[in-house]
């Protein structure tokens, strides 16, 4: 008996139950993709270590005409400086390097990463996802001593966690529990949060069945009275009539986008059954120590930034003043600064206006930082420092704005294609640099140095 | 602009076959039906880049390779599995074309990633070896050899089975 192998391929086809690809599920998709400025397509497949800021951009194309846009972006009303106002840093006078690790061929096999650090200092070291298992390994490593402390397996140690709360007692992470890609719609995800107990060197998972279902991970930020704050989706922003005008690199050009808006959920993290719908449409949320702040939509245009005094539950609103054709790409607040990440358009020879806007609570324009490439956010919720990396072939390397004396510093001068880093508590920062022709990449952690 | 009806146009008239070719490397239908809508997506992405240069059908069929690629690496591949529909209208004896079919499905299923997508693009998609290695990222070189390897595999599963030799018709020697 003989069979042939192209026969038997094709008889293995020719039968195909009924298509359930939904094309109007991956125009959803494609558009949300293309929104996010198609940033993480860069790193591949792997799976990584998450990424202290949310806003990757990536390098534009070349000029092949475009629909209509001014030469060069517009100045923001409000004091700017451009990654050319930074000075090099110098370590040991700026900034003091804690600890270094380099994976030198991340093309090849996956490595390990710094995910983090944790409050009382202690770096949070992931190993893998390796094996037939994709397993991960985690450790608490001394930065000083190098010295891991390996923690028991996790209770499914191949699911990505997200850090939300790397803590002196514990740490919590939130990961997502994914329904079937099915049918026209993105798969929703229930979220979990894994708190590991340092003291007890235990895990466990907390999931709430009154928490409406997600179509993102990483959702969850620690506010108040140790609740997770959770964005449910309510509003997709839709591109105008006729698609997006194209930019000079070829691609639809989707700044001043319409947004998108989320239902503010919180969950206890101690009763599984204590969830409350908080009553409120946001775009991103942030908390500081005196307050709840966020905006109308993200992804798009922030529309108003609302702050909300958690002693008095006072609110007071105001408009930001970003351009008018700048998305909201990340979101963070810290004391009484509020950072935001955008991306504001394309202009001629593929200049991209990129900003980190940093703004009061009370609506003054503190500085932005503009220039071509770049993205940015905090490092720690109560910290100080803003880290921004630039894609930008001329001016490539991480950049540190300390919020709290101005000093605007290039720690170095390349950034890895890969996306690592995590927390860290104030005064500390990770970066990461480019190895082995961009196969590789080496974790810095730093710590700014005091005026 | 970016022309989604042309999109969308191209989108409807390829997914059949990305499909297919998908379900053959991963052997789920559902899974397959994930990875088209993973590769489109890519696709959409890419799109006036693609609409400048051609080649959309080339870039669709790699992008759902790699869609098929990453998810595998990301999974255990226990999650393989040989599907088999006993409805298959054929010439041939119904049991022994089904068991046949189901033999190659969990013969692909055992090999290597690679070595599976090899076999698809090359005896499936009947791509050529340069062709092949664009889809996939590698070099010729290695097409050659894990198709060569491929083969050696499931003509040997074959060969331990009461179903008799597996033939290449046409197949190009290395």
């Amino acid at each position: 008996m003989v069979n042939e192998l192209r026969e038997l391929l094709r008889e293995n086809v020719s039968s195909p139950p009924p298509d359930d690809v939904d094309l109007t599920g991956v125009l959803k998709g494609g558009r949300r993709r293309v929104r996010r400025r198609r940033g993480l397509a860069a790193v591949g497949g792997t799976a990584i270590a998450t990424a202290a800021v949310v806003a990757l951009t990536s390098l534009v194309g070349q000029d092949t005409g475009t629909d209509g846009v001014a030469d060069g972006p517009p100045s923001p009303d409000a004091p700017t400086v451009s990654l050319a106002g930074a000075t090099s840093a110098v370590e040991g006078r700026d900034y003091r390097l804690l600890s270094s690790y380099t994976n030198s061929n991340l093309d090849a096999r996956n490595g390990q990463y710094f995910d983090g650090v944790t409050d009382d200092g202690f770096i949070l070291f992931s190993d893998g996802p390796h094996g037939p298992d994709n397993g991960v390994r985690r450790a608490l490593m001394d930065p000083v001593t190098e010295e891991k402390d390996w923690l028991p397996a996790a209770p499914h140690s191949n699911e990505q966690l997200w850090p939300v709360d790397l803590g002196a007692d514990r740490l919590v992470f939130t990961s997502m529990r994914y329904g079937k890609f099915r049918g026209g719609e993105l798969p929703e995800g229930e979220m979990i949060a894994v708190v590991y107990d340092r003291q007890a060197r235990t895990w466990h998972r907390m999931s709430w069945p009154g928490l409406p279902a997600l179509d993102e991970p990483g959702s969850g930020v620690l506010g108040p009275e140790d609740r997770l704050y959770v964005r449910v989706p309510a509003t997709n922003g839709e591109p105008p009539p006729g698609g997006w005008p194209k930019g000079p690199d070829g691609e639809a050009d989707d700044a001043d986008a319409e947004g998108d808006t989320f239902a503010l959920w919180s969950v206890s993290l101690t009763d599984p059954a204590d969830v409350r719908d908080e009553g409120l449409v946001v775009g991103d949320v942030a908390f500081t120590d005196q307050s709840m702040v966020w905006t109308d939509r993200t992804n798009g245009h922030s529309g108003l930034i609302h702050v909300r005094d958690l002693a008095s539950g006072e609110e007071r609103s105001f408009d930001p003043d970003s351009g008018d054709r700048c998305n909201l790409l990340s979101f963070g607040a810290t004391d009484d600064r509020i950072v935001l990440g955008q991306y504001c358009g394309t202009y001629a020879g593929g200049v991209r206006d990129d900003r980190v806007q940093v703004l009061a609570t009370d609506g003054e324009q503190v500085v932005t930082v503009q220039d071509s490439s770049i993205d940015g956010g905090l490092t720690a919720d109560q910290g100080s420092l803003v880290t921004i990396e630039s894609h930008d072939r001329n001016t490539q390397g991480t950049y540190v704005y300390d919020l709290d004396d101005d000093r605007f510093l290039r720690v170095s001068d390349s950034v890895s294609q890969w996306a690592m880093g995590g927390p860290t508590p104030p005064g500390m920062f990770l970066w990461h640099t480019s190895v082995n022709g961009s196969k590789g990449a080496t974790q810095w952690l730093g710590e700014m140095i005091g005026n | 602009m970016r022309d989604e009806a042309a999109f969308v146009e191209f989108a409807q008239a390829a997914r059949g076959r990305l499909r297919r070719t998908a379900y053959l490397m991963c052997g789920d239908w559902d899974q397959a039906s994930d990875h088209v809508q993973e590769g489109l997506i890519r696709v959409y992405v890419a799109w006036p880049r693609l609409t400048r240069a051609g080649g959309e059908h080339a870039y669709a069929r790699k992008a759902v390779v790699s869609a098929f690629l990453d998810h595998a690496r990301r999974r255990s591949s226990t999650e393989i599995t040989a599907e088999i529909n006993p409805d298959l209208p054929s010439g041939r004896d119904v049991a022994e074309s089904v068991s046949a079919r189901a033999a190659l499905m969990a013969a692909l299923a055992r090999l290597p990633l690679r070595q599976r997508a090899c076999v698809v693009l090359r005896y499936f998609e009947d791509l050529s070896v340069a062709d092949t290695a664009t889809a996939l990222g590698c070099s010729e070189g290695t097409v050659k050899s894990q198709t060569s390897r491929a083969l050696d595999s499931l003509r040997s599963m074959f060969d331990d089975s009461p179903l008799g030799e597996l033939m290449t018709e046409g197949a190009p020697s290395w």
